[in-house]
């Protein structure tokens, strides 16, 4: 589950052009459900993927949230912060992604 | 030891002062006083006493990188860098929260005993972090863990000296480990540490710690016959002594007593005191001493007065804890501190006294969203306390919002404590309070169970999920339910016996993923083709779906192709599965990507073919990828070593060109030519034209370029203008640079040029007064929004303090101006500097000041100040300087304005006033601005200006001790000053300072080079480093590396200090400045810098070893003359430079055939040949070498034969080594020397029997790879194969890469000789260096054994000689 959540993010990250934000500081409390319902107010949430460590059963506080266009993403990005639960998070256009995904790709072995 | 104590008892016995105790007797009587009243009180870094609470911040920033650029072995670098790493994880824990972890303890201590043999500092640093740092742990615990962690890096090999025991004392103390202390004198004894005087006085304070105050006089005793001073350390101990005996009145006596033996109380003395009090409860007393404790002006910090409030608590007192908590002044420094005691009060099981305290804590609620008290909650929940307590005190603390969301909090904790009924009593506060509780929530337990494979447990907890109505969803059944059974099938089938299976579509749903990620596929196909989906449209359309179904694919296709077609055209064709907009392309674009990346390239390159064939099949079921894809599957078949498979994978692309630009590089003679030629034909020239000046710019021919430029004026382009502007600017040309720079604008008014060819503008025509001119370059600059980097301001400042050292003011302000407001560069102190530099060469220092608080009231920034404030003081301005601190303090706070003025003061060395200032209440340390200080005391090798800094920084709050002391070190190594350093070893124990390994190493350093035995283990990297440091001496100058050179120089610098006339560190020449300059890379700076330094310092040389490197470089650089200069400059100075120097001086001049220069050197160091180790064949090698050069070979053969056959030879024939001259001819491929060389060689053999030329002849023709000619040679001249003594030497040097002709030159060697002795020498000498020996060696070698009758120490090969020659021949031919 864990490995292909993340497998999931690789593949918003590589597509540059999609309107995808990358979500900090995630509180424990919540998982992608209430990700996708907080951002939700900005436009339609495609995607939202929070990968949850599955030694501890926590996640890591990192997520994706891609919208359906990028107005919606700019509309969630103009914002200077965001609370979900309490805790103010980092939300910032994952444009990072591509250099990032080429230069260390992160790679899967399948299990055996 | 211990017997020296019972020696000493008659000396207690001595004293008669009826009324005292024994203890104070002794401290009345006369010959103690002295010491006493002359010992300053000790720092009140720790509490002796009570010991509760975490001491002066023990651990400091090691965020420094080690500079490590010697090569020393993996291990021991990994074990320095280790340490760092430790420390600065155990450091940052204490900032920020006051105390270590147990966990974080732990794992330092397992990663340390890991990474193979401790280093000493580190078990100082794990055994001092065992007392008070962890309040998390009982007292008996931490002991337990001190003693673990002693025993364990002992049996690792950590080396303890004096140092670790003190630490473990403190441990102890701490700890209130009751122990015997003679047992711990004699463990000392027997591990032969000799206990210095915080030892005793730690000795001392365990005995008072039970009460036991004979004990106490013993050692007290004992430090008297050994004439140690009695601190305020020891006096306060004994107040703690009588009171826990119970006799109150004494304890209240030692103070008179320490008056009496000139020793004012301190805070420690009376904070024993008033511990004592409240140990008995006796609130009144607390008060009174307190109140008598502000009326003397002492100063009791928050930390005292938590160490009170324990100590009431644990006495069953909490009554009285409001009352001191009132005292507190709550500032924000002391809440590390503050948290220290909750925690600790947690432990010992005193909760509520804790959020007492807590509450009590200053916490800024400006922006609400900022928790605090978490450490509490989290500390409650390890040591268990009942939940209903923790429910209360979460509410209290959400009352007061000091924690937003304290339930979550808590419940998050039991959840990675696993408490399940924790938890769920806490999930249900949760409930109540209004929250919702979430699936994931019980995530956590789950794992938990999970590893174990615990059943029962996983049913329990989804019986609390139906319980608390929060059903598990998929994701809780796939990742966390099913890889707990041994199948889906038992899963389901004991869930559902147990009631947990409240929702049987979920489950079928986790179900089909879970067999989709275990690669079952037969299910997947047949669910995905079966029409009766027990699946929602929507999640059959999410695309995690799709995800799992690529990944399914990718491992399918390691075995079976056959199936993933199918699936593959599935995913592509039916429209179930791909409906949104980006459709099918991206999704199979994306799966092949996934596949290869998912691959190993040796995986890919063995599959190559088979992934072919898939692509072919894509291709014909009409599937394609979108074109980016394609690009990333083909940077992914590039980085696997497959390209042959990019076409392949480019055919599912709809085709597209790729644009294929090619460039054309030209000569610039081809280049004009071509011009020339097109010109004829009346063809476009731009372009040649373009690429000809930027070739004639890169020959930095301005002349020409300009003229070209001149003539073809109309077919000139932006790119030719732009590059020969900068050509104008690189040769100082403002004239023609801004001509050019008009043609260029008429040109093209909105073309751009490079940053730094506008800056280089800049810079030539403000240099040459065209002031508006470079402003109107600024201007333009802005306006065309040219990109500014750091590189770039930097420059700018270059340019302005030019202009300021020129003293042109205007320039300088004008341009600062306009940087400045156009926004070019920030303002920053930086680019601000000269502004204050014109005004301080000027010595117009009320300017100087104006100008920088008209920078600050402008800009933010005060550039200069620290200069400003000096030169102040030391004209003793106090208007002014009361004007700058002003505004200072009003401007960037007062801490900045104390800083400001304690380095002003310290700088002109008016260290009373320093010291009043750094005692301001309130003032910590701030890190960046002591080590700038110390840094430029370092530089400017201010002793006793660094000295007094670290000596008043002593009590600063959160100071980083090591690192001033570090410094201070640095200082003293420079200087060679190794009694100083001594001092610094002793008040680094006292301070109860960790040094880090750095520190230790610079510090044995100092010692070794005083010839002092060093006092603890040095830690081991630096032998190795050593080492390294003097091999890269010895192997001169190729390799020569900046420690290398640093370190030479450094020696230098102190052999020069001990004859006493360095003046080589003088003021701003420091040594670092020096090696950077002599570094190879920079030797034309060096010429500018000189002569700065011998215009300003009187007297500035260079000394022996920078001479001789200087030279070393000269000759690398091929400035022959200037080597030819400073090695005559440093003759002149009756300096003596290196052998090496000299040497590549020769033989540089040979190679350039100058046989004149090289007679000039010989007359130079005539007489200093052997001080400085110079053979006289390097004068006879290389002047027959120039000759040859010259063409001269006659001469130069003539020349040796000589010298070889006359009669008195200048060089005995043995010495007479040409093998030099040899290889340099070999090399060079002078044949015709090469031949007359070799006939002499053997004339001199055959007719004067000097055998030696005509063995370092074939000697070096076999190391030129040339056996031919060394057979031939060895073939005509048998005698050579006799001078065994000669070829053995050779063998041994070149062993290892002659191992090629090694049988060969065994035969020649041993087999005309029968020389035993020397074979086995040989074996011996290879075998050891584990050279590899063949086969034909090894026969030889045994069948000269057995006919010298002796026995052969291998298996000897078994077939002929013949058959090993072919082999090796064989071998041979292959490889060549």
């Amino acid at each position: 589950m864990a490995a292909s959540a993340a497998r999931g993010a690789m593949a918003l990250r590589r597509n540059i052009d999609r309107p995808v934000a990358f979500v900090r500081k995630i509180p424990w409390t919540a998982a992608s459900s209430q990700l996708k319902e907080y951002f939700a107010q900005f436009g339609h949430v495609k995607r939202c993927i929070v990968p949850f460590d599955k030694g501890t059963g926590f996640h890591r506080g990192l997520g994706w949230v891609q919208f359906s266009s990028e107005e919606e993403l700019q509309n969630a990005l103009q914002q200077e912060y965001h609370i979900i639960d309490g805790v103010k998070e980092s939300l910032f256009r994952d444009a990072n992604g591509r250099k990032a995904a080429q230069s260390q790709p992160v790679r899967f072995t399948p299990p055996k | 030891m211990a017997a020296l104590l019972r020696s000493s008892c008659w000396l207690l016995r001595a004293g008669a002062a009826p009324r005292l105790p024994l203890s104070l007797r002794l401290l009345t009587g006369g010959p103690g006083r002295p010491h006493a009243a002359s010992y300053l009180p000790a720092a009140r870094a720790g509490p002796v006493a009570g010991g509760l609470l975490s001491p002066a911040r023990l651990y400091v920033i090691a965020a420094e990188k080690k500079d490590i650029q010697e090569e020393s072995t993996f291990s021991s670098r990994r074990i320095a860098s280790h340490f760092d790493w430790a420390l600065m994880r155990l450091d940052n824990s204490v900032r920020r929260t006051g105390r270590i972890p147990k966990m974080l303890l732990q794992k330092v201590f397992d990663d340390t005993c890991r990474s193979g043999g401790p280093g000493s500092s580190h078990a100082l640093l794990l055994l001092r972090s065992c007392g008070s740092l962890l309040p998390e742990l009982k007292l008996e615990e931490r002991t337990e863990f001190a003693h673990r962690i002693w025993d364990k890096l002992q049996k690792l090999g950590a080396v303890y000296d004096v140092s670790h025991y003190n630490a473990l004392l403190k441990v102890y103390l701490q700890n209130e480990y009751k122990f015997s202390p003679t047992d711990f004198l004699a463990k000392m004894e027997e591990a032969n540490i000799q206990p210095n005087r915080v030892t005793y006085q730690r000795l001392i304070a365990s005995y008072c710690n039970t009460g036991d105050i004979e004990g106490a006089s013993k050692i007290l005793g004992f430090m008297k016959t050994k004439d140690l001073p009695v601190t305020e350390a020891v006096f306060s101990a004994l107040v703690t002594g009588h009171a826990r005996a119970g006799d109150m009145q004494n304890a209240e006596n030692i103070l008179t007593v320490m008056r009496e033996a000139g020793i004012e109380p301190g805070p420690d003395t009376y904070l024993a005191l008033l511990n004592a009090y409240a140990e008995k409860g006796d609130i009144d007393h607390v008060k009174q001493t307190l109140e008598k404790v502000e009326k003397s002006e002492l100063h009791l910090m928050d930390r005292d007065l938590f160490q009170i409030i324990f100590s009431f608590s644990k006495a069953g007192y909490p009554q009285y804890v409001s009352e001191i908590l009132e005292k507190v002044t709550c500032e924000r420094r002391y809440i590390p501190d503050a948290m220290n005691l909750i925690l600790l009060l947690v432990t010992e099981k005193l909760e509520d006294v804790a959020l007492q305290i807590l509450l009590a804590c200053p916490i800024s609620k400006e922006d609400g969203i900022s928790d605090f008290g978490g450490f509490f909650l989290r500390h409650c929940v390890t040591m268990n306390t009942p939940v209903e307590k923790l429910t209360d005190y979460c509410k209290k603390l959400k009352e007061i919002q000091m924690h937003s969301f304290p339930l979550q909090f808590t419940l998050h904790c039991a959840l990675l404590a696993k408490k399940t009924d924790l938890a769920k009593a806490l999930m249900k506060a949760v409930k109540e309070e209004g929250f919702p509780i979430r699936t994931h929530y019980f995530w956590p337990l789950l794992v938990g169970h999970q590893k174990e494979k615990n059943v029962q447990g996983i049913i329990e907890v989804l019986k609390v999920m139906q319980e608390l109505g929060v059903p598990p969803d998929q994701e809780t059944y796939i990742g966390y339910v099913i890889p707990c059974f041994n199948s889906i099938k038992s899963a389901r089938a004991i869930l559902q016996e147990n009631g947990c299976l409240s929702n049987s579509d979920t489950f079928s749903q986790a179900e089909l993923r879970s067999e989709a990620v275990n690669g079952n596929l037969d299910f997947v196909l047949s669910f995905l083709e079966s029409n009766t989906l027990p699946l929602s449209l929507q999640s059959i359309r999410s695309s995690l779906l799709l995800d799992y179904i690529c990944f399914c694919l990718l491992l399918l296709l390691q075995c079976t192709i056959f199936l993933s077609y199918q699936i593959t055209e599935l995913l592509y064709k039916d429209g179930r599965y791909c409906q949104e907009p980006p459709g099918p392309t991206e999704a199979v674009g994306y799966f092949l990507y996934n596949l290869i990346d998912s691959m190993s390239d040796s995986e890919v390159q063995a599959k190559e073919e088979r992934l072919r064939q898939y692509f072919h099949q894509l291709k014909e079921m009409n599937v394609k990828i979108p074109e980016n894809i394609c690009r990333g599957i083909r940077n992914l078949l590039d980085s696997y070593h497959v390209p042959e498979l990019i076409k392949d994978a480019y055919m599912l692309v709809d085709s597209e060109n790729l644009d294929s630009q090619k460039t054309v590089q030209l000569r610039s003679s081809e280049l004009e030519s071509r011009l020339e030629t097109l010109k004829a034909e009346d063809k476009p020239i731009r372009d040649v034209l373009k690429h000809l000046i930027l070739a004639l710019c890169s020959q930095e021919n301005m002349q020409k370029a300009l003229e070209l430029k001149a003539k073809y004026e109309s077919d000139m382009v932006i790119g030719g203008y732009a590059a020969l502007i900068n050509l104008c600017c690189r040769h100082d040309n403002a004239e023609d640079a801004l001509s050019l720079k008009e043609e260029f604008d008429r040109l093209d008014s909105s073309a751009v040029l490079d940053t730094s060819k506008y800056v280089g503008l800049v810079r030539v025509l403000a240099k040459h007064g065209r002031l508006q001119d470079a402003i109107n370059i600024l201007k333009e600059m802005k306006k065309k929004d040219v990109p500014i980097k750091d590189s770039t301001v930097l420059s700018f400042f270059h340019i302005l303090n030019g202009a300021a050292l020129r003293g042109e003011i205007e320039t300088v302000k004008q341009l600062h101006e306009a940087i400045v407001t156009l926004g070019l560069a920030k303002p920053s102190t930086n680019i601000s500097f000269p502004l204050i530099t014109v005004y301080l060469e000027k010595d117009d220092l009320s300017t100087a000041l104006d100008v920088a608080i008209d920078c600050c009231e402008k800009y933010k920034i005060l550039p200069r100040m620290h200069d400003i404030l000096c030169k102040l003081i030391e004209k003793g301005e106090t208007d002014l300087i009361q004007k700058a601190m002003d505004f200072v303090s009003q401007e960037q706070g007062e801490m900045v304005m104390l800083y400001d003025l304690f380095f002003a003061f310290l700088q002109t060395g008016n260290y009373k006033e320093a010291k009043k200032i750094i005692e301001t209440p309130g003032i910590r340390a701030r890190s960046t601005r002591l080590q700038w200080f110390c840094d430029k005391c370092i530089a400017n090798n201010q002793v006793e200006t660094l000295e007094k800094l670290v000596e008043l920084t002593q009590k600063l709050f959160e100071c980083d001790r090591d690192q001033m002391y570090y410094n201070l070190l640095k200082l003293y190594k420079m200087n060679g000053d190794w009694q100083r350093a001594d001092a610094v070893w002793n008040k680094i124990q006292e301070e109860n300072i960790v040094p880090r390994e750095k520190t230790l190493r610079l510090l044995a350093e100092i010692l070794r080079d005083g010839n002092q035995e060093v006092p603890f283990e040095v830690p081991e990297w630096y032998e190795d480093e050593k080492h390294s440091l003097n091999s890269s001496l010895d192997s001169s100058s190729d390799s020569t590396t900046e420690p290398g050179l640093q370190k030479d120089i450094l020696n230098a610098c102190q052999l020069k200090q001990s004859k006493g006339k360095s003046i080589f560190c003088s003021n701003i020449f420091n040594i670092r400045t020096v090696v950077f300059i002599i570094s190879p890379w920079c030797s034309t700076i060096y010429y500018h810098i000189r002569s700065i330094a011998e215009t300003h310092i009187k007297g500035f040389t260079l000394n022996d070893a920078a001479n001789s490197l200087l030279i070393i470089t000269q000759v690398r650089r091929d400035y022959l003359k200037e080597a030819l200069t400073t090695l005559k400059t440093a003759l002149d100075q009756q300096q003596t430079p290196s052998g090496t120097a000299v040497t590549r001086l020769i033989q540089a001049l040979a190679m350039k055939g100058d046989v004149e220069n090289i007679e000039v050197v010989q007359k130079m160091v005539n007489g200093l040949e052997d001080s400085i180790g110079l053979s006289k064949m390097v004068f006879i090698n290389n002047t027959a070498l120039a000759q040859i050069k010259n063409n001269n070979i006659d001469v130069a053969i003539e020349n040796i034969e000589n010298m070889l056959t006359s009669e008195n030879p200048v060089i005995e024939l043995q010495y007479f080594g040409l093998a030099y001259l040899f290889r340099k001819v070999i090399e060079e491929q002078l044949e015709p020397a090469v031949e007359k060389i070799s006939i002499m060689a053997e004339r001199l053999a055959n007719q004067f029997a000097i055998y030696k030329p005509v063995t370092d002849f074939f000697l070096q023709l076999v190391d030129a790879g040339k056996v031919d000619d060394a057979r031939a040679l060895l073939q005509r001249c048998g005698a050579i194969a006799e001078q065994t003594s000669i070829l053995l030497v050779f063998f041994l040097r070149n062993a290892g890469k002659q191992g090629k002709v090694l049988s060969y030159w065994f035969r020649t060697l041993f087999e005309n000789t029968k020389d035993v002795t020397s074979a086995k020498a040989l074996y011996e000498h290879l075998t050891a260096k584990n050279t590899k020996l063949d086969d034909l060696f090894l026969k030889r070698y045994a069948f000269l054994l057995k006919n010298a009758g002796e026995s052969v120490p291998f298996t000897e090969p078994p077939e002929s000689f013949e058959f090993y020659v072919q082999q090796l021949k064989e071998l041979r031919e292959n490889s060549s």
